[in-house]
């Protein structure tokens, strides 16, 4: 119950100061969500991304000039203290890989990764060899496939091919069942519907199904095919 | 001490204060009585009437053990000897029967945050007991280093340490593009500063 | 040896197998593996109908789903700390609403907590909003309950009551009675209460589960 003191020296370089905040030996530009900073020593600045001579990190690393407007970038030199909500807060490293992840859930990035909007609404997805950072609700609990995961719980996953719907056919097809749909009797079990993943790689899921407020990805353009980009596509 | 979350106080007879509703269990014997004002007398009372801090105070009273906690918010004790802490009146759990409470003007920070223009002041000798959504992290100020704080992110301080509020160095590059980090509190001097690894609503922190 | 595996503060791992039934809160599965139905169920437990029907007398409502057939599941459910309570025959009273999942070996019934005053302790409970529907779970297998910001034991024992305030109350295990108190005079409490207008009072021999928070489920 005593608080550990840090100075300018002793905060962790790249490393959890605890389970919900992070220290950034920033040495150059990192990219955060906006409103994550809590604290910094050193001479640091924020910019609103877009504009002016950052421009040209838009094209480099962002790919996505729609939701580029969320994103802050600190330069400078000196140590940088994140956290989210007391969200439970985590680094990772890529290495010439590619994670998936819940926008709402990205906090901050190394401007050596290219984060782009993924094909899956409401998901970005970060690429190449650096280390980003993101929050959850509840510590992020790693699981191989083939798993089946609550659409809420799922926070992202990396080198996993085709993630699906899955159905509870047996669930919504039964005689039960259909009665159930048709008159609400019995009401729903709320799982009658789950992402499923395959093949290798990791899935990633936080231990509860109440979602951190999700960060708009920006809109994908309004074209025939793209998931959620047409009216006229959906249903 | 059962975990960060929740305070366990052993009262011989003694008296503690603890913000309004914050017990979830006793053992024993303990009376529990509101308290206007932060125990400076009469014109304590005014001055909070007069500055709009919200501090509902209860007086604890009895023998045995007495368990405080607040929404699941985490719990840290600050040992005084005759100092002076700084708090945010939401962040103050209970203070030991000895100390002394009051409230001071912090001027332009309180401001950005619309939550009110005065602090809570503790002094004398004894254990504070703060809250923060979030373990509470300490940062050493030194003269060689200074420090930047997220208005909603700040919990408390103690030291000789003067206060200003700055606007991010390019604040806003163009209009409606904001940096998100308009605004922070500098503090200079020597002392410590206590954060939180979250942010309360703000009306500075979320421009 | 627990059914319930501990993920993480706020997550556990139960394993189904073919006729072992578990019984979780709806919509707190987070993910599973293998075949694994979820039905909603409308009685929960061993008590039957006639124990459905009483609940839905005592408007209690705590909807569960029957969870079968062979795989892991994980619960969790928001953002909240899950405790595992494991039972070897005694009888644990839990707050209906923090119930996340329990073994379909238990018996499940219901009482309404502060009741025990008799009519007058019911009409106080509700009017005041400060009585608590409970659910009770007895005889062998693990139970999962919900606490926001985690859970502290206090014992209790004959002579030794401890008193819990109730929005913070979670589940107490072995034979204990309750009552509703007020720690206040009438005076005290028009106007001007101390936030603690009214504990809950547990005396005998058990152990009492009480939450960081006043934050009810």
């Amino acid at each position: 119950m005593t608080i550990t003191v840090f100075d300018a020296h002793t905060l962790p370089a790249d490393d959890n100061v605890n389970p919900y905040a992070f220290s950034v030996d920033l040495q150059g530009q990192w990219f955060l969500q906006k409103g994550k900073m809590i604290a910094y020593y050193g001479q640091i600045s924020f910019d609103g991304i877009g504009h002016g001579p950052l421009d040209g990190l838009v094209a480099s690393s962002f790919h996505s000039p729609l939701h580029a407007s969320d994103w802050v970038v600190a330069s400078g030199k000196g140590r940088l203290l994140l956290a989210d909500r007391a969200f439970d807060v985590n680094s990772y490293d890529l290495d010439d890989g590619n994670l998936t992840i819940r926008s709402g859930n990205l906090l901050a990035f190394d401007p050596r990764l290219s984060l782009k909007q993924s094909i899956i609404p409401g998901f970005v997805t970060l690429i190449g060899t650096g280390k980003f950072v993101a929050a959850s609700n509840g510590q992020v609990h790693f699981v191989e496939p083939p798993v089946r995961v609550d659409p809420q719980a799922l926070v992202g996953w990396a080198d996993c091919p085709s993630p699906c719907h899955h159905y509870d056919h047996q669930y919504l097809r039964g005689f039960l069942g259909g009665v159930r749909h048709l008159t609400g009797i019995g009401g729903a079990s709320g799982e009658e519907h789950q992402f499923e993943f395959t093949g290798s790689g990791t899935v990633l899921i936080q231990s509860t199904e109440k979602l951190i407020a999700e960060q708009a990805t920006g809109a994908v353009p309004d074209e025939q095919g793209v998931p959620g980009g047409s009216p006229r596509w959906s249903r | 001490m059962q975990g960060a979350k929740v305070l366990a106080v052993d009262l011989t007879g003694d008296a503690v204060r603890a913000k309004n509703g914050s017990m979830v269990a006793y053992e024993g014997t303990m009376t529990f009585k509101k308290l206007t004002g932060g125990g400076n007398g009469l014109r304590g009372v005014v001055t909070r009437r007069l500055t709009g801090e919200q501090m509902a105070v209860m007086e604890v009273t009895g023998t045995g053990t007495c368990y405080f906690a607040d929404e699941a918010r985490d719990i840290s004790l600050v040992p005084l000897h005759g100092d002076t802490l700084h708090v945010e009146a939401s962040n103050l759990l209970c203070t030991e029967a000895g100390l002394r409470t009051g409230t001071t003007f912090t001027g332009l920070r309180g401001a950005s945050q619309g939550n009110g223009l005065f602090t809570t002041t503790v002094e004398g000798s004894g254990t504070v007991a703060i809250l923060s959504t979030g373990p509470a992290i300490g940062l050493r100020v030194t003269p060689q280093t200074p420090l930047q704080v997220d208005p909603g992110a700040y919990v408390a301080h103690s030291g000789r340490l003067t206060q200003q509020l700055q606007t991010g160095v390019t604040f806003r590059t163009v209009i409606g593009e904001g940096s998100g980090e308009a605004f922070q509190i500098r503090f200079e001097g020597e002392g410590l500063v206590y954060v939180q690894p979250s942010e309360r609503d703000t009306v500075g922190g979320r421009l | 040896m627990s059914g319930f595996r501990p993920v993480n503060g706020k997550m556990i791992e139960a394993t189904v197998n073919p006729g072992q039934v578990l019984y979780s809160q709806r919509g707190a599965m987070i993910a599973y593996r293998g075949e694994v139905s979820f039905t909603p169920s409308l009685t929960g437990g061993q008590g039957g109908v006639m124990s459905a029907i009483g609940r839905r007398v005592r408007g209690e409502a705590a909807p569960l789903m029957t969870v079968e057939g062979r795989g892991t599941v994980m619960f969790g459910h928001g953002g909240h700390e899950v405790h595992v309570v494991d039972l070897a025959g005694e009888l644990l009273h839990v707050e209906s609403d923090r119930l996340l999942a329990f073994e379909g070996s238990l018996r499940q019934g219901t009482v309404f907590l502060g009741s025990q005053g008799g009519v007058m302790g019911l009409v106080r409970g509700q009017a005041t909003g400060q009585g608590l529907f409970t659910t009770t779970l007895e005889g062998r297998g693990a139970v999962a309950v919900l606490a926001h910001g985690g859970v502290f034991e206090l014992p209790v024992t004959p002579g030794r009551p401890v008193n819990v305030d109730p929005q913070a109350y979670v589940c107490h295990r072995g034979q204990l009675t309750n009552r509703l108190t007020t720690a206040l005079s009438w005076r005290d409490m028009v106007g001007r209460g101390s936030g603690e207008a009214f504990q809950l009072e547990l005396s005998g021999q058990g152990t009492v589960f009480v939450q960081a928070s006043e934050e009810k489920l």
